[in-house]
């Protein structure tokens, strides 16, 4: 399977899984709001679930933000740079998020979840283990890397191959005069 | 409170924000890199993802997704152009009339949307070429949506609000909602004034003759849209919904008009707007997430109570220039910086100054939207700005001139509002919410 194939394939997955998580969030919601004002009975685990799911839809939204390039940034220093400069900030750029996504959300979310499943800590309501609602984290942080490092590898690339043109420029203007 | 991390936090931020990094990482890595001055690696990367994780546990976040659902909903879904129609019929009978159309069909939008960006593509995208037609400046008609898209944000149902009440540690929303009306208003027709003195001087003469009828029809049709004021806000203000509550109706009234009744989205579409959705919603979040991180190092680091200090003795103790000051920072900082994490970033920092002045945090939740509204319209960064020149097929430094006025009168809306509390609490005290 080609990278492009597998940046597909996950880019699919994710936009599915957030339809899917959105759907029932407000499904979730509006359940909430029938079982009080209808059944008269409201629903004890539909809040709980709901802020559940948010935590997932968030962080899971923020990882096919950085593949789609969403994000919002002050781009006001990379669009003035001229070309090579830029794409060898943007490539920073990508490594800066790459590193936030590796230390914060993969091993910090990790060593969270380790720690709460291993203190047992369960939700009150639905009595799901806390450990895995903080799932999402790492899961977020290593669908951000994978962004990260493709779009760094392909910046890198263009970088080395522009470098390239123009030491043939420069050795043909040289041949030149 | 401990110099190094301070430098740490402030050069880092300031660098990496420079750079061009994604707003969210910055924070996030800024926050980490104070975070390491002190602590080891292991620990602080921990705190910092249980901070992200605790920050978007809450159930009043959730009406953030549903609002941005809704919205997309109604824009899509013809609800936007039964409110043009509607204000047109009403107001187009005025000099300069498709102006004050455009305004109040922007108010209207906001006042169920509650997204600046939603709103200036929605009505400008509709109003702009017509205005174009009848003669205006094509300029000038980008200026008028550019600044009265801002307005949805003051009326609610508003994000921005949800935002800075998360932000600002539980201040109330169905109050701050409340509280948003006049000041949304008072914006409103400040814009017209400018509106209609530049039409007047220019000789715009496109009005429409006034129909009583037309009026009715128009307004018989925009009626299930604008029934969701009533839904939305008249549900939190009572206290029947939570404003999450409110959203996800809002979201089931928004589906039932645009797809079932007026069938102007097929089901088709769905999983793009429900996509499209959860993107805004996760940009957002990440954002909450590690601001949620970042204000926890500063309380760390005593930072917000080391700048009140500074801040009271720099100005001498008076509250006026204390609020200029305030002012005249956020102004700068909206220049630059997206409303969303200049809201979760400064108020950890600046609350606390104004509480210590007895302003009220509903007053100042206000002021510190309406200031931030002024730096979407604003370059060299602004997303209103941005949207509406593209929009109107313009550049920014041919819509900057047209603009002027309309931001003299914002800023002016600005000074009244952060000097006579009164127009952002009578409302809220009205209905005993304060």
């Amino acid at each position: 399977m080609s990278v492009e194939t597998v940046r597909r394939r996950v880019t699919q997955a994710l936009e599915w899984l957030l339809v899917l998580l959105m759907g029932i969030m407000v499904l979730n919601v509006l359940w909430q709001v029938w079982t009080r004002f209808v059944l008269r009975h409201p629903s004890s685990y539909t809040e709980e679930l709901a802020r559940y799911l948010l935590i997932w839809l968030g962080l899971l939204g923020a990882a096919y933000g950085v593949g789609r390039r969403v994000h919002l940034s002050i781009d006001l220093v990379p669009t003035r740079l001229p070309g090579r400069h830029r794409l060898r900030l943007e490539l920073l750029i990508e490594l800066l998020v790459f590193l936030f996504a590796v230390s914060v959300l993969v091993v910090g979310g990790a060593r969270l979840v380790s720690m709460t499943l291993f203190l047992g800590q369960v939700s009150a309501a639905l009595q799901v283990k806390l450990g895995y609602v903080y799932l999402a984290i790492p899961l977020s942080g290593c669908v951000i890397a994978f962004f990260s490092t493709l779009s760094a590898w392909e910046k890198g690339k263009k970088l080395h191959a522009t470098s390239e043109e123009e030491r043939n420029d420069e050795s043909a203007g040289g041949r030149r005069a | 409170m401990n110099w190094a991390e301070v430098a740490v936090l402030l050069v880092s931020f300031v660098l990496f924000l420079g750079l061009g990094v994604p707003i969210a990482f910055c924070i996030g890595l800024s926050a980490g890199l104070t975070l390491l001055v002190g602590v080891d690696v292991l620990p602080a990367v921990t705190t910092l993802a249980q901070r992200i994780a605790t920050g978007l546990d809450s159930f009043a976040l959730l009406a953030i997704p549903f609002f941005v659902l809704a919205g997309q909903l109604m824009n899509r879904g013809g609800i936007a152009r039964r409110l043009i129609n509607f204000s047109r019929s009403l107001l187009g009978m005025l000099p300069g009339g498709l102006a004050y159309v455009h305004i109040l069909a922007a108010m209207l939008f906001g006042a169920i949307a509650g997204s600046a960006v939603a709103a200036a593509s929605a009505v400008g995208g509709m109003l702009g070429p017509r205005m174009r037609e009848a003669g205006y400046d094509r300029d000038f008609a980008a200026a008028v949506n550019i600044t009265s898209a801002t307005t949805g944000l003051l009326i609610p149902p508003s994000n921005i609000l949800i935002v800075y009440s998360l932000a600002g540690g539980g201040v109330s929303i169905a109050a701050l909602f409340i509280a948003g009306y006049l000041p949304g208003f008072l914006v409103g027709v400040l814009l017209m004034a400018v509106a209609g003195w530049s039409a007047i001087r220019k000789g715009y003469s496109d009005a429409i003759p006034w129909e009583g009828r037309k009026v009715l029809r128009d307004f018989a049709d925009a009626l299930a849209s604008l029934f969701l004021i009533v839904i939305v806000i008249g549900g939190i203000v009572v206290g029947v919904f939570t404003a999450t509550e409110a959203a996800a109706v809002a979201v089931a009234y928004a589906f039932i008009l645009s797809v079932l009744i007026y069938r102007e989205i097929s089901w088709r579409e769905l999983p793009q707007i429900l996509l499209w959705s959860s993107t805004t919603t996760g940009v957002v979040m990440i954002l909450i997430g590690t601001s949620m991180g970042m204000s926890w190092v500063m309380a760390y680091e005593n930072i917000p109570q080391t700048l009140t200090a500074a801040l009271i003795s720099l100005a001498g103790g008076s509250e006026i220039g204390i609020l200029l000051i305030i002012n005249a920072v956020l102004l700068l900082v909206g220049t630059v910086m997206d409303m969303t994490p200049a809201v979760l970033i400064f108020t950890p920092i600046l609350l606390p100054i104004v509480t210590e002045l007895g302003m009220d945090p509903i007053h100042f939740g206000i002021v510190m939207v309406l200031n931030l509204c002024v730096g979407l319209c604003t370059p060299p960064v602004g997303s209103v700005l941005f949207l509406g020149t593209q929009i109107a097929e313009t550049s920014i430094e041919r819509v900057i001139r047209p603009l002027f006025p309309f931001f003299a009168a914002m800023l002016a809306a600005l000074l009244l509002v952060t000097f006579i509390p009164e127009i952002s609490l009578f409302l809220p005290r009205a209905f005993g919410l304060l």
